[in-house]
């Protein structure tokens, strides 16, 4: 099972009950559908609604990306796994703010875990950094409200950022604050397209579960988007994302010729480098560890479906949620 | 797990035994298809194909490789259908 990611422009079509891809120039190619987990559009492709049936059947999703390479929607199957049961107990704990904060706590605590994992793998003079997201991290048990929960997350946040010129070893990619909207720099054009990439991949493994991705605990549930894929992310971005861009600029894989800068302020990643980053990316979700009580070998990617089968469980009150905390 | 299935089968049956394997594995030469698979759907696609080859006249050889990294390929002339995650 993998993802595929077009950059061509070109037409997505359904032949003999799988998918041809026909480029620009009219080259064909066949991908077998049942190797396809999802598939990822950064060109402009066409496609018409025999190949979306297709994708149904067969429960592949579809992610558009838009021209600078964000996040712009999904095609998904009609969703069979629906609960009105699991839909209730997860809105029920949401409505209580007890039940709420606990959750939204356990997904910060993941986080930071990973963040600390991150920084100690390089060691010298990464102790201060330790010490003062150390210091905030013991108050995160006594945060009341979310927004204070929010707050303390930031503030921990901002400190291992800044530990982020510490870890890699190159001066093109100085870190000075991040910027999200647009990206000014390398290193936050990379963050960025990491995080948009992490999303994707949290909502799909989300939607082979039970929850509503709609309805989240740390991030305020809102129209228009689906924060639970930005809750659950929160915990895989330091694990995932932030450790392949260190190891991608540290071991010169990414380089200044990766970049183009639009308007001369806005910063992206070109073709190039995009592919680069996916190719290390997918690479990283299909590693396996040995998992503890599972007792086989588990892949990043199902570790992320495992974290919501985690939720479910706590949600119908079977057992306490704990966040996934890398033990190797 | 890494597979190698070869077929020689009827006339009028190659286009149907093509036709079924292209969906679940990479097409690298006539008669030939490749690919990494899981067992359950190697089962599936197998179960497919079933009926149709003739067992009295047809042939189909599957290769199964435990270990991917175990196999070296090395392609003189064309290399008619390779494996891509970028398009």
């Amino acid at each position: 099972m993998k993802d595929i990611f077009i950059f061509n422009n070109g037409r997505l079509k359904r032949t003999d009950s799988t998918i041809q891809f026909i480029d620009a120039d009219g080259k064909k190619k066949t991908i077998p559908i049942v190797q396809v987990e999802n598939i990822h559009l950064f060109g402009e492709i066409d496609m018409n609604t025999s190949f979306l049936n297709l994708l149904t059947q067969q429960g592949v999703v579809l992610h558009t990306y838009n021209y600078y390479g964000y996040y712009s929607g999904s095609f998904i199957p009609r969703s069979k796994q629906v609960s009105g049961y699991i839909d209730v107990r997860q809105a029920s704990h949401i409505l209580d703010p007890q039940k709420r904060i606990f959750i939204a706590r356990q997904f910060i605590y993941g986080a930071v875990h990973h963040m600390l994992k991150n920084i100690r793998q390089h060691k010298d003079g990464s102790e201060v950094y330790i010490n003062t997201i150390e210091s905030v991290r013991v108050n995160i048990e006594n945060a009341k409200t979310i927004p204070e929960l929010m707050g303390m997350e930031g503030n921990i946040r901002k400190i291992y950022f800044q530990s982020f010129n510490h870890m890699i070893k190159n001066e093109f990619f100085h870190f000075v604050k991040r910027e999200k909207r647009p990206p000014k720099d390398p290193i936050n054009a990379l963050i960025s397209f990491g995080n948009s990439i992490m999303y994707t991949t949290v909502l799909s493994e989300l939607y082979k579960t039970q929850l509503n991705p709609t309805m989240s605990f740390l991030h305020e549930p809102s129209v228009k988007r689906y924060s639970l894929s930005l809750d659950l992310a929160e915990i895989f971005k330091p694990l995932i994302i932030d450790g392949l861009i260190v190891s991608l600029i540290n071991n010169r894989v990414m380089k200044s010729n990766h970049f183009e800068y639009i308007e001369s302020e806005i910063c992206l990643l070109n073709d190039e480098g995009r592919k680069i980053f996916l190719k290390a990316y997918e690479e990283k979700l299909s590693k396996t560890i040995k998992h503890r009580t599972l007792k086989r070998q588990t892949s990043y990617r199902f570790l992320i479906r495992l974290e919501c089968y985690k939720l479910i469980k706590h949600i119908i009150g079977d057992t306490t949620y704990k966040p996934l905390k890398a033990w190797w | 797990m890494f597979v190698i299935i070869t077929y020689d089968v009827g006339e009028k049956r190659v286009g149907k035994v093509h036709k079924i394997l292209k969906k679940y594995l990479q097409w690298t030469q006539n008669s030939v298809f490749e690919g990494e698979i899981k067992e359950g759907k190697l089962k599936e696609c197998l179960g497919e194909l079933m009926p149709i080859v003739n067992k009295v006249y047809d042939s189909l050889y599957v290769y199964k490789v435990s270990n991917p990294k175990n196999i070296k390929k090395i392609i003189y002339g064309v290399e008619k259908d390779f494996e891509e995650m970028f398009l």
